[in-house]
């Protein structure tokens, strides 16, 4: 237990913090939403009522799609894409899927090897994009859900406010839905950019995000 | 990959797309108690269609010093058959042939929040008695 604890802390940790923020946020949304709906002379919501809402559903999926959005093209912009000076980076020179040798596919697979890579064909290549879809195929989800819950929220206000609901169709084009996609596109295209372009100058003793800290600005693809 | 984790993230993603944005099957009731407020109405019932008003709505009626009872009778309100209803989370809408009706789902049942109301294109409706 202590040696799955310890090989595992990372994720652990960020499980942990990641279902207290959810829980926080659960409640910070109950009130906040609650409050609304006593200045339009209606009912509170309780909190399990608000947690399979509509409001909380889309609150949620708005922020989920974003971070798998800024992952999927992280990770796909760096395949061809690069920074020099930066740890996130591959060197100039290296970009594109690279060959067998350098991802140890084909005859260069090795004996402990994930089994589809061995198994080579089309599910070594699939296996070869497998992160990139995953979280592509997240990020559709999510978006598809932020839009679905999207629709319900914005009408429920919509009737609230004496105003006409939307169809899907129609709530896809509106303001509502664009600003909350871009406001969330926004803040995660910054944060990658931070990222890629202050690892190149600063420095992080000890965690792998940032070079050594001796490392020279132009050190391209190193890890501290 | 697995293919089963793989589906199962669809699924509940599904699932959790469909519990928090599928409006729920609350339309009858719905139009049911816009039916029973302009029966109230129609009716002479004034103190039936007051309690049938959000609290506020009934406030709101009381503002020029008249009770909800002796205002409501004074209201434009010519109600109609049911055209159609949709509900979203705690609210609704009811179109009928001469009126549109909203309405507030209370822990006592539904209440109309807005009634005698004309569109206004985008803007909210205009509304006999409202919240």
């Amino acid at each position: 237990m202590r040696r799955f604890v310890k090989d595992n802390s990372l994720s652990l940790f960020f499980l942990a913090a990641f279902v207290l923020a959810l829980v926080g946020q659960s409640f910070a949304g109950n009130a906040a939403v609650n409050a609304d709906r006593l200045a339009e002379g209606g009912s509170a919501l309780s909190w399990p009522a608000y947690v399979t809402s509509s409001d909380f559903a889309v609150d949620v999926a708005e922020n989920w799609q974003s971070e798998y959005l800024q992952f999927l093209l992280f990770i796909l912009a760096t395949i061809w894409l690069v920074q020099r000076g930066s740890p996130e980076s591959k060197k100039p020179g290296e970009e594109g899927e690279e060959n067998d040798a350098e991802q140890w596919t084909g005859r260069h697979a090795a004996p402990d090897s994930p089994a589809w890579v061995r198994a080579g064909g089309l599910r070594q290549a699939l296996y070869g994009r497998s992160l990139g879809l995953l979280m592509g195929l997240i990020f559709v989800l999510s978006w598809l859900t932020q839009s679905v819950t999207g629709t319900a929220a914005y009408n429920t206000r919509q009737l609230a406010q004496l105003q006409d609901p939307l169809s899907w169709g129609e709530y896809v084009l509106s303001a509502d839905f664009w600003n909350r996609t871009l406001q969330n596109w926004q803040s995660e295209f910054l944060a990658v950019l931070s990222m890629v372009v202050l690892s190149v100058y600063l420095r992080q003793r000890g965690s792998p995000e940032s070079k050594p800290v001796g490392a020279p600005h132009e050190a391209t693809g190193v890890e501290g | 990959m697995r293919f089963r984790g793989v589906s199962a993230v669809a699924v509940g993603w599904t699932l959790l797309a469909c519990v928090a944005g599928c409006a729920p099957a609350a339309a009858p009731s719905a139009a049911r108690a816009a039916q029973d407020f302009y029966a109230a109405v129609q009716g002479g019932q004034a103190e039936r269609a007051c309690a049938l008003l959000a609290p506020e709505a009934a406030e709101s009626l009381r503002a020029g010093g008249q009770s909800c009872v002796t205002a409501i009778g004074e209201l434009d309100l010519p109600g109609g058959r049911v055209l159609g209803t949709e509900v979203w989370g705690d609210e609704a809408q009811v179109r009928l042939s001469g009126d549109t009706v909203f309405l507030h789902r209370f822990p006592a049942g539904w209440r109309v929040r807005g009634a005698g109301c004309t569109s206004r294109g985008d803007l909210p409706y205009d509304c006999e008695v409202s919240t």
